[in-house]
Order: C-alpha cells, then sequence, then structure tokens
C-alpha cells in the first residue's frame, strides 16, 4: 500500500468516523423514569386542616318527627348521609343475583365554613360517593363499580321532591311525589341495573323512634329508617345478557354526624328478610377488643309493619367460618348462626358467594347471603344482606 | 516489548508539553462544547417532558375547546349522559409570583375527585403518607375516603384559591401549611393559599412537580376568570374496540368548536418545535468539535513525521506495522482520553451557564418552562466520552496509517515527505469535490432538519479538504503581492507555508472550517435581524400597544377585559384602537394559532408578501385569511387554497389569500379580520389593543393616561411603538445570545489549534532559523518573518473562509431555518461581516503566532545548529 493511499484510507475513515460522530451527537437522550413511570407523590396530610372538625354541623341528639316524603332528601346540615339499597333477585328460570347500590354524602365543610358567593359553578361543599355492586351467583362473579362526584354542575345530587339521588350516571329516582316507587340504574361495562322497587311495608324507624344511639356519648348518634322489605322488578345485565329479574330489597337511611366513639372499629351488619314475611335487622358494634359494643341493637319487624327492638343481650351471633380475600389478604368471617331465643328463631346465614368483597376506595364485604333455620321449631327460609365493616384495619 | 513502546509513547508525550497541552485543551474545548449543549438540551428537555408529564398524566386522549374553552356543561353530558368514567376537567394556566420576580408557577385546575385514574398523585388514594394519621375517626369506615386525607382535599375544594404545592418547592419558597402566596394570572392579583404539600415519591417527580400549583378547578376557573369553561377534558380510553366504541360516541356528542385529540398532541408540537431548536445548537456545537478533530490530526501527524527515524529504525528493531500502528493510537487514545476527562469537567460547568440562555429561549420562544439544575445525564455524559476519545482515535487515524509506512531503517526527509504531501493533496482536493457534490445532493434532496445537518456537514468537511489546494492556487497569486510589499522576507514567508505544507495545509483548512462557522452564523444571524426589523417595522403600524402581561415572549395566552379595552380606546386623545386576539383552534392537522386582527382598512400591517396579498382579508365579507410562511411551508398551503378550522359554527374552509413573511411563530399563524373571525366564534376576547394616537398628542402624556385608567383592574403592559419594537429585538438578540457564545468558542477551538500548528512548526524550524540567524537576519527580522508567515496563513484561512461562510450562511437561511423553523429571509452578506472574518482569521493566526515568533527569534543559532 503506498503511503498516500494510506493516508487516504485513513483519510476517509476519519470522514466516515465524524458522520458516526455526528450520529451518536444526535442521538435523542432517554427519557426521564417519570416520562415512563408516571409522576409518584402522595398527598400528605395536616393535622392542622382539622380533620374531624365537627363543629357547624348538627348532631343526632334526640328523637326527632319524620316526615315523608321530605326525608328521602339530603339533610345537608349533617356532616354524613346514605342511601343503601340491597336486594336478592331472581329470574323466572330461578337465577340468582344480589345487588347493592349505595349513595353516600359528605360534607366537604360545615353550611357555615362554605363562602357564600363564588363565580365558579364548581364550587361546591358536598360530595357524593356510589358503590355499586352486582352478585352473579351461578356465574360465581362478583362485580363492584363506584362513581365519585361533587354536588355541582349536575354531576351529583340528591332531593326530595321528586325524589332523586345520583351520583353521574348512576341514580334513584321515583317519578311520584310519595317518593315510591323508586327506580334504580347503575352500570358500568357489562354489568348493569335497572329496577322499580315498591315498599310492601311502611318505613321502620329504627333505634328509639329513628334515633340510633353508636355509643354512650350524646350525639354520637344517627337519625336511621328503613324500608326492610320493597318488591323488586326489573332487568340485570351481565355475562353480556338482560334477565328479566324479581325480589326483594331492602332500603337503609341513615344520616348523622359523629356516629361512632374512637373505641370502636367497626361493624358487622345483617338485614334479613323471612319468607314468613318477618324481616329482621341486626348489627353488631365491634370493640378494638373483639367484643361486641353494648350499643349494638337491631329490631324485628312483623309482617305488618309492627316494629319490636332488640338489644345486644337479645341475640347471638357466632361465625362458624371464615374466608380469607386474595386480594387484601383480610380474614372476613363468612358463616353464621343467629340466634333470637326470645322469638325462637335459630337461623344460620351463609354467603351465595364467599368473595362478595368491594375494594373500590375503602374497603368491606358487602353480599347476598341465603338463610335457613328454624322459627318456633318449624324450618323456615330468607335471603339478605350482610354487611362486614372495619375488618383487617 | 509491549510496555516499551507504551513508555516511548508517554516519553514523547512528555517531552513536549505545550504541544501536549494545547491538544488536549483543544480536545477539552471540543468535548466541553458538545457535553454541554448536550446536557442543557437535555435538561430541558426532561423539564419539559416532566412539566407535559405531571399535567397531562395517564391520558390518552383530549377533548380540547376552541378560543374560548370548553363549556363546563358539556362534562356534565359526558359524566352523566353519555356514562363517560374516565374523564376528568383540567384548567390549567401560567401565573407569575408577585413577591418574587421572574419566579412563575404552572396552575393546574383539576377535579381531585376524578383524578385518581388520571395523575394518581393527586388522587386521595395513591396510599402513602395520609394513612398514618393516628387512628382518626378510626369507626367511620362507612363514608369511604378516610377523613383525614379527604380534609386536605375537602380545603382544597371548600375554600376559594386553595393550592397544593410540592414539598421541595414549598421548601424552597418558604411556605408552610397555611401560607398565603399572591400571584399574578394575566395582570391580575389572585390570593392564593396552601393547604396542603405534595410528597414526590421521587426525584423525577419531584422535578415534575417542581412549579406546579395544583387547586381545584373552581379555583381555577376563578384565578383565570374563566367561570363556566374548561381547557380540556382528559380522557382514558383503552385501546381497543371498547376504547374506539367510546371515542366515537364522545366525538358525536361534541359541542361545535371542540376536538377530540390524543393526549400530548399539543406538547408534541411544542416538544417538536423546540427539538428543531435544540438540533440547531447541536450541530452547532458539534462544530467545535469538528475543528477539535483537525487539531488532533494535526498533533498527531506532527508527532508521527518527527519520529520517523525512530519509528524506522524501530521497524529496523523488528517491531512490526500492527505494533507501530498500536503506539500512536495508543498515545492518541491516552490524549483523547484525558481530554475528554477535562472536556467532561469542562461541559459540565459550562451546561450550567448555557442552560440558562437554552431555557430562555424555550421560555420566550415556546413554554414556560423552569429548569434551575443541570440534568448529569449519564446517556449525555457517555456520548461526551464516545465523542472525545472517537473524535481523537479518528483524527489520529490517518497519521496511524501513515506512521505503519515508514521503511525499516530509511530515514526519510521531510522535503521528501513535503513532495509525498502535494501528490496527496491533489487526491485529497478530488475527494473534497466529491463530498461537495455529495453535500450539495443531500441538501437537494427533501429531507427533515436531519438531512440538512447531514448536507451541511458533508459540505463543510468537503470545503476543507479543498482548502489546501484553494491555499496553495491563493499563495500563487498572493505571492507576487507578498514579495513586493516585504521584499524576501515576503518571499520567505510564502515559501515557508508552501515548504511546511503538510502541517500548514491542515492548520489553514480547520481555521478556515472554524471562519467558516462564525461567517456563515454571523450572516444568518444578520440576515435574519434585518429580516425582523422590517417585518417589525411593517406590523407595527400604531403608536401604542397595551397587552395583558403574558409569559410566553411571543404568545398572547393572556387577555384583556373588554369592559377595560372600551374604558382605554375611549382616552382622550386616542384616534383609533384595533385590537388583535390570538388564540389556538383545533384544526384537523394539530392546533393552529389564528389571530383575529380589527385593523383601520386604509392602514393595513405592511407585510411582506411571498404570494399573494392581504386585500380580500380586510375587504368586506368573505372568508378570506392570510397564512404566514412557516404555516405555509409546513402545511404546505398555497394562495387558493382552504385552510380548514374548528369553530364554533362547526368546521370552516378560509380561502388563502396570501402568504406573508411572519418571524412570530415557527408554527405559523392564520391571520384574519376581527369580523370574519366574529362570524365563527363566539370569542369576545381580545389580547392586545393598538392605539394610534390623535395628531399632536404627547404620546408619554397618553401612556400615563392609559396606565391610570386601569389602575387597580388588571395590570397592563402599555409600550410605545419604539419600546415594543425594542423589546422584540431584544427578544430575538437573546434568542440567539447561545448561538453567538457557541460561534465563539469555536473560534477558540480553532486558535488554539492555529497555536498548537505554529508551535511545532516553529519548533521544528529551528534549524532553518538558526541558518538564516548565521546568514545575517537579526532576531527582529526572524520575528517579522514568522509572524508574516502566521498572518499570511490567517489571511489565507480568512479569504477561503468567505466563500465557505456565504455558502455556510445560504444553507443555514434557506435550508436549515425553512426546515426547522419554517420561515426563510432574504439573505444579507453584508461586506462588514466578511471584513469582520478575514480580519479575525489574520488576528487569531498572528496572536497565535506571537509566542512561537518571540522564541524563534529569542533561539541562539549556536545551539539549533549544535543539534546536528
Amino acid at each position: 500500500m503506498s503511503r498516500t493511499k494510506r493516508a487516504a484510507v485513513g483519510l476517509a475513515a476519519a470522514l466516515v468516523s465524524v458522520g458516526a460522530i455526528a450520529a451518536i451527537a444526535l442521538w435523542p437522550g432517554g427519557e426521564g423514569a417519570a416520562g415512563r413511570g408516571g409522576v409518584q407523590a402522595s398527598l400528605a396530610v395536616s393535622a392542622a386542616l382539622g380533620s374531624g372538625d365537627l363543629a357547624g354541623f348538627a348532631r343526632a341528639m334526640a328523637p326527632r318527627p319524620f316526615s315523608f316524603p321530605a326525608d328521602h332528601g339530603p339533610h345537608a346540615e349533617f356532616r354524613t348521609e346514605w342511601w343503601y339499597y340491597t336486594g336478592n333477585l331472581e329470574t323466572s328460570a330461578g337465577r340468582h343475583f344480589g345487588f347493592q347500590l349505595t349513595f353516600f354524602r359528605t360534607a366537604l365543610a360545615s353550611p357555615a365554613a362554605v363562602a357564600a358567593t363564588r363565580a365558579s359553578a364548581w364550587s361546591a361543599s358536598q360530595l357524593y360517593l356510589a358503590h355499586f355492586a352486582l352478585t352473579d351467583t351461578a356465574g360465581r362473579r362478583f362485580h363492584a363499580r363506584s362513581r365519585l362526584s361533587r354536588d355541582a354542575l349536575g354531576l351529583a345530587g340528591a332531593r326530595a321532591i321528586p325524589f332523586h339521588v345520583w351520583t353521574e350516571d348512576w341514580s334513584a329516582e321515583s317519578e311520584a311525589a310519595s317518593g315510591l316507587p323508586v327506580r334504580l340504574r347503575a352500570g358500568e361495562g357489562d354489568v348493569a341495573i335497572d329496577l322499580v322497587l315498591a315498599s310492601d311495608k311502611p318505613a321502620v324507624l329504627q333505634g328509639d323512634r329513628g334515633l340510633s344511639r353508636k355509643g354512650p356519648e350524646p350525639g354520637n348518634a344517627s337519625y336511621y329508617y328503613s324500608l326492610s322489605r320493597m318488591s323488586a322488578r326489573g332487568t340485570v345485565r351481565a355475562g353480556g345478557e338482560s334477565h328479566p329479574v324479581s325480589g326483594l330489597a331492602w332500603m337503609d337511611r341513615e344520616w348523622s354526624t359523629s356516629a361512632l366513639g374512637p373505641d370502636l372499629v367497626g361493624w358487622d351488619w345483617l338485614a334479613l328478610q323471612l319468607d314468613d314475611g318477618r324481616d329482621l335487622m341486626v348489627y353488631r358494634l365491634r370493640r378494638r377488643d373483639g367484643a361486641a359494643d353494648a350499643h349494638s341493637a337491631g329490631a324485628l319487624i312483623a309482617g305488618d309493619g309492627a316494629t319490636g327492638p332488640l338489644a345486644l343481650g337479645d341475640v347471638t351471633l357466632d361465625a362458624l367460618d371464615h374466608w380469607t380475600s386474595p386480594r387484601s389478604g383480610v380474614r372476613y368471617p363468612s358463616r353464621w348462626r343467629l340466634t333470637i331465643p326470645g322469638s325462637a328463631l335459630d337461623l344460620e346465614i351463609t354467603p351465595r358467594l364467599a368473595d362478595q368483597e368491594l375494594i373500590v376506595g375503602p374497603r368491606y364485604w358487602e353480599g347476598a347471603v341465603r338463610v335457613e333455620g328454624t322459627a318456633a321449631g318449624r324450618p323456615i327460609a330468607g335471603r339478605g344482606y350482610v354487611e362486614l365493616v372495619g375488618y383487617g384495619e | 516489548m509491549r510496555r516499551q513502546l507504551a513508555r516511548i509513547a508517554v516519553r514523547h508525550l512528555g517531552r513536549h508539553p505545550w504541544q501536549l497541552g494545547l491538544t488536549v485543551l483543544g480536545i477539552a474545548l471540543g468535548v466541553a462544547v458538545a457535553v454541554s449543549i448536550d446536557l442543557a438540551n437535555e435538561s430541558a428537555r426532561r423539564a419539559f417532558s416532566l412539566a407535559t408529564v405531571a399535567v397531562t398524566g395517564r391520558a390518552t386522549h383530549q377533548i380540547v375547546g376552541g378560543p374560548s374553552g370548553l363549556l363546563d356543561d358539556f362534562y356534565r353530558v359526558l359524566k352523566v349522559e353519555l356514562g363517560v368514567r374516565l374523564a376528568a376537567p383540567v384548567l390549567s394556566g401560567d401565573v407569575a409570583a408577585v413577591d418574587r420576580p421572574g419566579r412563575t408557577f404552572t396552575v393546574l385546575g383539576v377535579d381531585p375527585f376524578a383524578e385518581a385514574p388520571f395523575r394518581p398523585y393527586l388522587s386521595d388514594e395513591s396510599g402513602g403518607a395520609g394513612s398514618s394519621a393516628p387512628g382518626a375517626a378510626a369507626g367511620e369506615r362507612r363514608e369511604p375516603p378516610p377523613r383525614d386525607r379527604l380534609s386536605t382535599v375537602a380545603a382544597l375544594v371548600t375554600r376559594p384559591g386553595a393550592v397544593l404545592v410540592a414539598r421541595p418547592t414549598a421548601g424552597e419558597l418558604g411556605l408552610a401549611v397555611g401560607d398565603r402566596l399572591a400571584v399574578r394570572a394575566a395582570g391580575i392579583r389572585r390570593e392564593l393559599t396552601v393547604v396542603g404539600l405534595l410528597d414526590p415519591g421521587d426525584l423525577a417527580s419531584a422535578r415534575a412537580l417542581d412549579g406546579l400549583l395544583v387547586t381545584d378547578i373552581a379555583s381555577a376557573q376563578e384565578i383565570f376568570g374563566a367561570a363556566g369553561r374548561l381547557g380540556r377534558i382528559d380522557l382514558i380510553a383503552s385501546d381497543d374496540a371498547a376504547g374506539r366504541a367510546l371515542l366515537e360516541r364522545i366525538a358525536r356528542a361534541l359541542p361545535p368548536g371542540a376536538d377530540l385529540v390524543t393526549a400530548g398532541a399539543r406538547a408534541g408540537t411544542t416538544a417538536q418545535m423546540i427539538r428543531a431548536f435544540q438540533w440547531n445548537l447541536t450541530a452547532l456545537s458539534l462544530l467545535a468539535l469538528v475543528v477539535g478533530m483537525f487539531l488532533i490530526y494535526q498533533t498527531m501527524t506532527f508527532s508521527v513525521v518527527q519520529r520517523r527515524p525512530l519509528i524506522g529504525a524501530l521497524r529496523a528493531l523488528g517491531v512490526t506495522r500492527a505494533e507501530i500502528f498500536a503506539l500512536v493510537m495508543t498515545e492518541a487514545a491516552l490524549i483523547g482520553a484525558v481530554g475528554t476527562a477535562a472536556g467532561l469537567a469542562l461541559g459540565l460547568g459550562l451546561a450550567r451557564g448555557l442552560l440558562g440562555l437554552v431555557t430562555r429561549t424555550i421560555n420566550d420562544l415556546y413554554f414556560v418552562l423552569s429548569v434551575r439544575d443541570v440534568d448529569l445525564d449519564p446517556l449525555a455524559l457517555a456520548k461526551g466520552v464516545l465523542l472525545g476519545v472517537g473524535a481523537t482515535l479518528a483524527a489520529a487515524l490517518a497519521p496511524a496509517l501513515e506512521a505503519t509506512g515508514a521503511p525499516p531503517r530509511v530515514v526519510m526527509s521531510r522535503g521528501a515527505l513535503e513532495t509525498t504531501m502535494r501528490r496527496m493533496v491533489t487526491r485529497v482536493t478530488w475527494l473534497g469535490l466529491g463530498l461537495l457534490a455529495a453535500g450539495a445532493g443531500i441538501l437537494a434532496l427533501p429531507g427533515g432538519i436531519a438531512g440538512g445537518f447531514a448536507g451541511l456537514f458533508v459540505l463543510m468537511v468537503g470545503s476543507a479538504l479543498v482548502a489546501p489546494a484553494a491555499a496553495l492556487g491563493l499563495l500563487r497569486l498572493l505571492q507576487p503581492a507578498a514579495a513586493a510589499a516585504f521584499g524576501t522576507l515576503g518571499r520567505l514567508a510564502t515559501r515557508g507555508i508552501v515548504a511546511a505544507f503538510s502541517r500548514t495545509s491542515v492548520a489553514i483548512a480547520a481555521l478556515m472550517i472554524a471562519m467558516s462557522a462564525a461567517i456563515g452564523v454571523g450572516i444568518m444571524i444578520a440576515s435574519f435581524r434585518e429580516a425582523v426589523v422590517s417585518w417589525l417595522e411593517g406590523t407595527l403600524r400604531a403608536d401604542i400597544y397595551v397587552s395583558a402581561p403574558s409569559l410566553v415572549g411571543n404568545r398572547p395566552d393572556a387577555t384583556l377585559e373588554p369592559a377595560l379595552v372600551a374604558r382605554l380606546a375611549a382616552t382622550p386623545g386616542v384616534a383609533r384602537a384595533g385590537t388583535s386576539r390570538g388564540v389556538l383552534v383545533p384544526g384537523p392537522g394539530g392546533p393552529v394559532q389564528v389571530v383575529a386582527l380589527d385593523v383601520d382598512p386604509a392602514r393595513p400591517p405592511r407585510w411582506r408578501f411571498r404570494e399573494g396579498s392581504a386585500d380580500a382579508v380586510w375587504a368586506e365579507g368573505g372568508e378570506a385569511a392570510i397564512v404566514s410562511e412557516p404555516y405555509a411551508n409546513r402545511r404546505g398551503a398555497r394562495v387558493g387554497d382552504a385552510v380548514r378550522l374548528r369553530t364554533d359554527r362547526g368546521e370552516r374552509d378560509f380561502r388563502v389569500g396570501g402568504v406573508f413573511y411572519d418571524y412570530g411563530s415557527s408554527a405559523g399563524v392564520v391571520v384574519m379580520s376581527r369580523r370574519t373571525y366574529d362570524r365563527s366564534w363566539d370569542d369576545r376576547k381580545i389580547s392586545g389593543v393598538a392605539i394610534e394616537a390623535s395628531p399632536g398628542v404627547d404620546l408619554g402624556t397618553l401612556m400615563a393616561e392609559l396606565r391610570a385608567r386601569a389602575a387597580g383592574d388588571q395590570e397592563i403592559v402599555v409600550r410605545s411603538n419604539r419600546a415594543l419594537r425594542e423589546a422584540s429585538l431584544a427578544i430575538f438578540d437573546r434568542t440567539f445570545a447561545i448561538t453567538g457564545v457557541l460561534r465563539t468558542l469555536t473560534v477558540a477551538v480553532a486558535f488554539i489549534g492555529m497555536l498548537a500548528a505554529l508551535m511545532a512548526l516553529q519548533l521544528e524550524r529551528a534549524r532553518e532559523i538558526a541558518v538564516l540567524r548565521t546568514l545575517g537576519l537579526t532576531p527582529r527580522q526572524v520575528w517579522g518573518l514568522v509572524t508574516a508567515e502566521t498572518g499570511l496563513m490567517g489571511l489565507l484561512a480568512g479569504l477561503l473562509a468567505v466563500p465557505g461562510g456565504l455558502m455556510l450562511a445560504g444553507i443555514l437561511v434557506f435550508v436549515i431555518n425553512r426546515r426547522s423553523f419554517g420561515w426563510t429571509m432574504p439573505i444579507d452578506p453584508s461586506p462588514a461581516i466578511l471584513l469582520q472574518g478575514v480580519v479575525l482569521s489574520v488576528l487569531a493566526a498572528v496572536l497565535a503566532g506571537l509566542y512561537p515568533a518571540w522564541r524563534m527569534a529569542r533561539a541562539l543559532p549556536a545551539d539549533a545548529l549544535r543539534d546536528e
């Protein structure tokens, strides 16, 4: 190789390198970690903002007269309120579905603390959260969804006349001035309900004429009434099909500002409808040490609506089995024996599905149950809903 | 053996500390420039991307409104009537801190209750910090969001002006929960209250959240005076049939003027613009490195030639060619490594300085960005290492191959080498001509910015290769003149350059490239500035301009209250008040900047038109518009075509009446009359007012009167024609400040190259000089000879840089600018810049030759001769 040739080769190589170098220099840089994985941060909570500030809210101190349909509507002067619909439905072929549709109202600030006039229509002092769950017993599927919106711009809200409570596209609504019958509509993706509920019994005022005390401290109580037996009719969509269904539903209405004392960790709540026309509601407030609180209570509602209150000592409730959630790892009681010696009731309560755990925001178990047992020695069956709150905390 | 060779390499390097030091410095500077630009770019880009991620979140699509935003009722329609679950309203904008001049924030207005799927860091379900609050309201589990966390969100929603700030930002500003922060949004003062702190999960998130004020959508509407309006609605749609069906359903329900776009489409457009700007910087930074490569090539060639006898002897001792090659490459690698290491350190420092300039320009032109620290991007550093060492090795390849050619034991005279060299010049020239043709070919092909720069680089290298031959030719022309001027010394000087052409040619070529760059960039900037000046003259025809303060230099995103405008127009002394309104309008090909002007038809802006005219625009009726050159270039619009825009009355076509030269927006603008605009949009807002004073009215008094009329209402910017023109040019000059810095750095590298070359050359010529001294040349004459030689080299490089610079300027103006920014301008090859380039070249060379000349002149002839 001649010298010049060699030098020329070297020069050519150098030129190619210049190109390569330019290519390297212009190579786009790597995306930042945040470019791929999203921004990570958490909201620090400041105690200075007065968590659990009760000032400015009304308290449930004494029994009050209930007036319908007005009391079907919201009570904004209390901090918390809910419309709680649960029910067991069946197709004509006997396929079972359980449903839960709940609207929670939470005050973001006391009415007094909210700025009177704001330019933006988004300004709001109430927040609505809705939970919808469908138990597809035959399909062995449990679906749970939620909605969350402020009471502004018509995104969510509640009113008494005509009755309407809604959170985005889910609603409970009545065209009648009395607020009954009520139409429930909720759904997402391939699960939905569209039901009309009529009440078969008058409203049951729970506790002391509707004042349900949850602790010794005055004001740790709620106003609480139920429509314990509502006949339901409509359609359930599940698994890509629409099913005409009918069955029985239960509505619980409760509003309060502060209900539970600090020594309580949660509750077990049962609402059962027996085939003999009687309905039974029992809640057991659980103390930190696992024992039932003295303010646990219930009611046995006769076929004609006559209500007999139940106290802690009137009821025994034993868990026969447990189920551990594969998702949360929380262990829930899962089958119960409930006896009310005073009424000669001895019932075994079995979940339709073991897994009816909702993890849509807060975590709890709320599911359709089957009831079998004896009433005064004679076999009896029924259906209902059980709610388990505060497990695994 | 290998160890001994390595020792030879090290010892040789050690024996020429000057040479070594300058080469290392040259590489270091080249690497530093490239790395610093890369780091600064990368930091700005990441800040941008983080800022985008922070506000875009996980949205896949967005519904964007027309000029006046989206009516917020459409959000209710989406959620309640259409049952769209994953939708979140957003209203964001920029505000300036009142008490901290220069500090800006992005206010991100969201609905915290819709945020969880979009920006989980804002939701109350992201877990972590909040759950630690000890057993607060443990029993209230039936009401879902835990009370403690909710209380912060509740405060955010229910308190007007409540904001969340990232903890590091709060710490830096000395803000705690409960503190107030006064800001100005479009000039109107708003009081904000910090109600909560966001704890970033990692460093990247901390950067993303820096400068972000998260607020409730209600507060955002109040801060920006936009009650009833949303900036956009974010959506998440799955990439499957269901997702597409959802989008379809939403698209059918869209109100007129709104548009459904993929998320980040807007940010993407902005990112593209910024990227074009950054490409230009990167290319300029590479120029310094390429000049640095010449320096390395020169040093290595010099060291090889100097040691030809030694290499010959080594070969005779049985050292193989491969080992010789390795020896030279090892030396190069050592120099490269040291230079690169120094370059990285220098680059980091330089990046801190350049980052400010880069960010400033981005803020002026594109996006409010706060970048306050250089991101030590490992990739950029790795690229720097690869560039530095790679460039050194590449430049050393030719000398290394050359060294292997030394035959055993034969000591080749330099004279023979020079003969070979001159033969080689011919080949190199042909190669250079080939490259020039190839470069022209690349530029002729349609290609993006990358193609433009590829062509530019090939042309630059080509001209560097042609430079030696051209220099010889020039020298021949100059010889008589030099002889006439300086007599024998002049003749000696020209001969000296030719005699040592293997050395001098490289130095001349390197200097020529650097000076071409200086001249080319200089002409480009001057032409650009000239074009901008005449454009401003045509555009700014009124006496006084009023606008709301905007945070992006050239973007009129803030508006004036219509009542205020009416009050200003009624001020005594105002003969006419024309208004302008600049908005972003969704269009099929992405957002389009539309400017609606209410101007006196008798005194329209005097723009220069590339084609067509504005007659149809100012005439009554008709849906006519004119488009700026960048718009026409980017979207291929021509006179007679239609621009389709999504208006509040649905999609409408606007006929293009003309294409005008515009340097205000590199995205391009569509200009129409206010009447035309009002027929299609329900937007009554005004971005700026142009006021013509009645004859005889004192402008200063009138401006004071205008300010007084706005006092207490909205902070407004009132500027005279001249002040606005000066402000515009100040932005222009700021934009090009970084270009100027890069240009200077490139010349600095070339200067070092020149110094190194001359040092080597003069040291090598010690004997020759000694002979001249014994022949009676005085030290003063020696000094003169050497200086004449170096000056002549500088002159050659400078003269050759004139055509090179003109070529570069042409490419920058007609190819790079057009492809990067969409605009072109008449090229203005001012003789002053050309002359300046030549003078600078001569000065650089003479300066570089001062020290070698001084040493030569002082050397004792006897010492030099005794070495024989």
